[in-house]
């Protein structure tokens, strides 16, 4: 017995004598029943619509349900939906919520409640803002039903409404979700399988929840956002840990249970630790992004983008990003998902093979490149994003480019690259990011991938070949056509370089054995976790 | 007396007025966008600035400052940008952990230091004031996240005699609640263990060569009551003043502390309030990091007259 087992026996033995209760074994339930979990990133606030955050959907979808949800297949399946029907001209959509939905505070869901909620994703959400678009009415029939009337058929309604990119179709009471989706709201009640304790929230430190007793699950098994949200535990408190190696030692010492990121140099540590499970987190992974300005010289120029894919070495970028964990990345020669059913290589050839520098350097100097600064903003306090701008740096420095690095941190560069003036007036020529994989499956929720001009990411890339594409894919009636236009919408890019794609790569999850049920997805999923 | 501290209580509030402005300005003229943050990565340039708008952020400098001090001035420190929470309630929720920190830690430090620091002045040159000395050089060269980790490494993951991370409060238990303290404590005092043993030992050496002292070995006084009666009475005022002056910098170091130690006190508050931006939470603490500057001044002052009799104001 080491000297806290000994001071805990000594209270317990206390509070026995004190209350003729047994106190050790009522203390050991309580904590199996409460799991502790360090998420990827502060909770700072909780509007999942206000705010896209991942670690605001994250925490979101244990608070708030959503009318169809993702399986692991990445196919939309009822959720709070009862059923779904269509007109025959693709038009008019009506749905029926199942019956027994209740909020955190007892109310009833009511279509009412779906029919603002609806409204005020669709002002925030890319495919909501399609919807709006083309929507002619949006209002509820009765209780349980509400119609949504289009202008033009939407084939891809229900992935829009179950999909797990933020901001997700989270249902909130009416009087919540009429909030401006531009104002956070200040009340966090859904009908969700937990509810969030409000009282014991210290932003930057720890939120929690806890189990919402009137929440009836779906039957079927879960999966992702999909199925029976069966929670096994009652309480669930989220432990910000800014420093990795305090989580590392807490998560060894049995403080914490669930470590939702450790970072690859603690992961060897973990690994030895027969107490620790630790597995890839997330099977879609993460998308590297090195983003070009196409508005300024000299990316405005294909051929100086082009040059950038000759010389390119992913695997550079990639160990930079990951160390030397080889299960940790891929080469990726093109802009999705891969191991998604619509990932393809189409065009991807001139990231494949030996790399060409002076065939770069020739094509560089064709595009009119004579040693002007590149500004290169580089956020240092992100090691994903100061690890592509090292290497970033290197290559263009071996092209014979003039690099301004301004080494800043993630707020800046949040500031800086929406700048569209010159580099030499405050603006930018290169900046990096990174997408989640689950984002970037399919055109839906790949903000990154359009090409619409100023509608598009930064870099504001304007691209028809590339927009055509994305519109032959919202428009495809089904998987064969979707994977024809995801073909020539990767070729259309990767000739074009909306943005050089430095590779795919993965992180781990770690966990206590004493967990259980934890399954590999896009975001945490803690329905059917339980410890013992 | 009441005349001279009501005058210095009333000194701080343009003290604080100018800081204020110095630290409003300073981040308005800095880079940086919390809208940025807020909306996420996948989020539109065109969300993004309607976020910025909604928060106001888009107005003018003076209009943003105006504000500003017309809230201050009805006592209300403003908004969070991010939680949407009073800046007073966040401070409110974060204060007790840091008080303790450095409460905790002060008390460690003077209770260690100050014997350490009599000790080597009165072994001075022997082998005890050499060790007490090369402690005192470990305790300034060792950073504090260093010696976290090894204590942590030690305490919590080998021997699992404390916990690695986390506050109680007090309102749950002593021992729970100094049970989590005793590493980041310990972390955080190793400097000022050091630094108040050197004042200590450097003004004690200087007092015990003063005349009274001679006379009081004269008079047949024994160790102890030279050194903690004669000697120490009249070596208080400096390290009454590095203790002082280590109040202040405790807050500096309770940044790192806190961090390292996952404590949700106010030094991460006011580090996740930088790196997100969060203007109205780095104001306020700010200006209530300036208060305590001004009251722990003014303590030391007073303090000043309880041990020297001939210090007046």
């Amino acid at each position: 017995m080491d000297r806290r087992d000994f001071i805990k026996a000594g209270a317990g033995m206390s509070a026995l004598a004190a209350s003729g209760l047994s106190a050790p074994a009522l203390s050991q339930g309580v904590a199996a029943k409460t799991l502790r979990f360090v998420p990827q990133a502060n909770l700072a606030n909780f509007d999942p619509i206000w705010g896209t955050q991942y670690v605001v959907r994250n925490a979101a979808a244990m608070v708030w349900d959503t009318l169809y949800g993702v399986d692991d297949k990445l196919v939309p399946q009822r959720q709070m939906a009862e059923s779904e029907e269509v007109s025959a001209d693709g038009l008019t959509w009506t749905f029926k919520l199942r019956s027994g939905l209740k909020f955190h505070d007892g109310t009833p869901v009511l279509a009412r409640d779906c029919v603002a909620s609806l409204a005020r994703w669709s002002a925030r959400d890319p495919m909501g803002l399609m919807l709006k678009a083309i929507q002619e009415e949006l209002v509820a029939v009765d209780d349980t039903t509400f119609r949504w009337k289009l202008k033009k058929p939407y084939p891809k309604m229900l992935l829009a409404l179950g999909k797990n990119n933020a901001p997700c179709t989270f249902i909130m009471p009416e009087r919540i979700a009429k909030t401006d989706p531009f104002t956070q709201i200040s009340e966090y009640i859904g009908s969700g399988p937990m509810k969030f304790v409000r009282g014991d929230w210290v932003p930057g430190a720890k939120a929690v929840f806890e189990r919402f007793a009137d929440y009836v699950p779906r039957s079927e098994p879960a999966s992702w956002l999909a199925g029976g949200k069966k929670m096994l535990v009652d309480r669930i408190e989220w432990l910000i840990m800014p420093d990795p190696a305090t989580a590392s030692a807490a998560l060894q010492n049995g403080e914490v249970d669930w470590w939702e990121n450790p970072i690859a140099d603690l992961v060897p540590v973990l690994k030895r630790n027969r107490n620790i499970r630790v597995d890839i987190g997330d099977p879609l992974g993460n998308i590297g992004a090195f983003r070009l300005n196409h508005l300024h010289p000299p990316f405005n120029d294909v051929r100086a983008r082009r040059a950038l894919l000759m010389a390119l070495n992913q695997e550079d970028f990639m160990r930079a990003i990951v160390g030397s964990d080889d299960n940790l990345w891929k080469p990726l020669p093109g802009y999705f998902t891969p191991g998604t059913p619509l990932y393809n290589e189409e065009g991807g050839e001139i990231l494949k093979g030996p790399r060409d520098i002076e065939g770069a350097k020739k094509l560089l100097a064709e595009s009119g490149y004579s040693g002007q600064p590149i500004t290169m903003v580089v956020a240092q306090d992100q090691p994903i994003t100061k690890a592509q701008g090292d290497v970033a740096a290197d290559l263009l420095k071996k092209l014979g480019m003039n690099v301004d690095f301004v080494a800043t941190d993630w707020g800046t560069t949040g500031q800086r690259r929406a700048v569209k003036a010159p580099p030499a007036q405050g603006g930018w020529n290169i900046f990096f990011s990174w997408h989640a994989g689950a984002d970037c499956i399919n055109p839906a929720s790949y903000t990154a991938i359009r090409a619409n001009g100023d509608g598009a990411w930064f870099g504001w890339p304007n691209i028809p070949a590339v927009e055509q594409q994305v519109t032959n894919w919202f428009d495809a009636k089904n998987i064969d056509e979707e994977k024809v236009a995801m073909r020539a919408l990767n070729k259309a890019a990767l000739d074009n370089v909306v943005f050089v794609p430095p590779g795919f790569f993965l992180g781990y999850t770690a966990w206590r054995s004493n967990v259980s049920g934890i399954v590999k997805g896009p975001l945490p999923f803690f329905w059917g976790v339980s410890k013992s | 007396m009441f005349v001279y501290i009501s005058r210095r209580i009333l000194a701080t509030i343009p003290v604080m007025a100018v800081v204020a402005l110095f630290v409003f300005s300073l981040l308005y003229i800095a880079p940086g966008d919390p809208a940025a943050v807020i909306a996420g990565d996948q989020a539109s340039p065109a969300d993004v600035e309607k976020i910025r708008q909604s928060l106001g952020l888009d107005r003018p400098f003076l209009v943003q400052f105006g504000e500003w001090v017309w809230k201050l001035v009805h006592f209300d420190l403003g908004t969070s940008i991010f939680t949407g929470l009073p800046v007073t309630a966040l401070i409110a929720q974060r204060i007790e952990p840091t008080l303790s920190l450095m409460i905790v830690t002060l008390i460690l430090a003077v209770s260690i230091a100050v014997p350490l620091g009599v000790m080597a002045a009165w072994q001075v040159g022997t082998w005890i004031d050499r060790a007490i000395m090369a402690f005192a050089v470990f305790g300034f060269s060792v950073p504090v996240f260093v010696v976290g980790y090894l204590l942590a490494y030690f305490f919590a993951l080998e021997l699992e005699w404390l916990p690695v991370q986390g506050y109680t409060p007090i309102a749950q238990g002593l021992w729970p609640w100094f049970e989590n303290l005793i590493l980041p404590s310990i972390a955080l005092g190793c400097v000022y263990i050091a630094l108040i043993a050197r004042i200590t030992r450097a003004t004690m050496l200087e007092v015990l060569q003063q005349d009274y002292v001679r006379t009081a070995r004269a008079k047949g006084v024994s160790q102890g009551g030279i050194l903690f009666v004669h000697a120490l009475k009249n070596a208080a005022v400096p390290i009454v003043t590095v203790i002082g002056i280590g109040i202040a910098l405790l807050i500096g170091g309770a940044v790192v502390t806190e961090s390292v130690f996952a404590i949700p006190g106010l030094g991460r508050l006011t580090v996740d309030a930088i790196l997100r931006r969060d203007y109205p939470v780095i104001q306020g603490l700010v200006l209530l990091f300036s208060f305590v500057y001004v009251l722990v001044n003014l303590a030391i002052d007073l303090v000043y007259t309880l041990v020297d009799p001939r210090i007046r104001y």
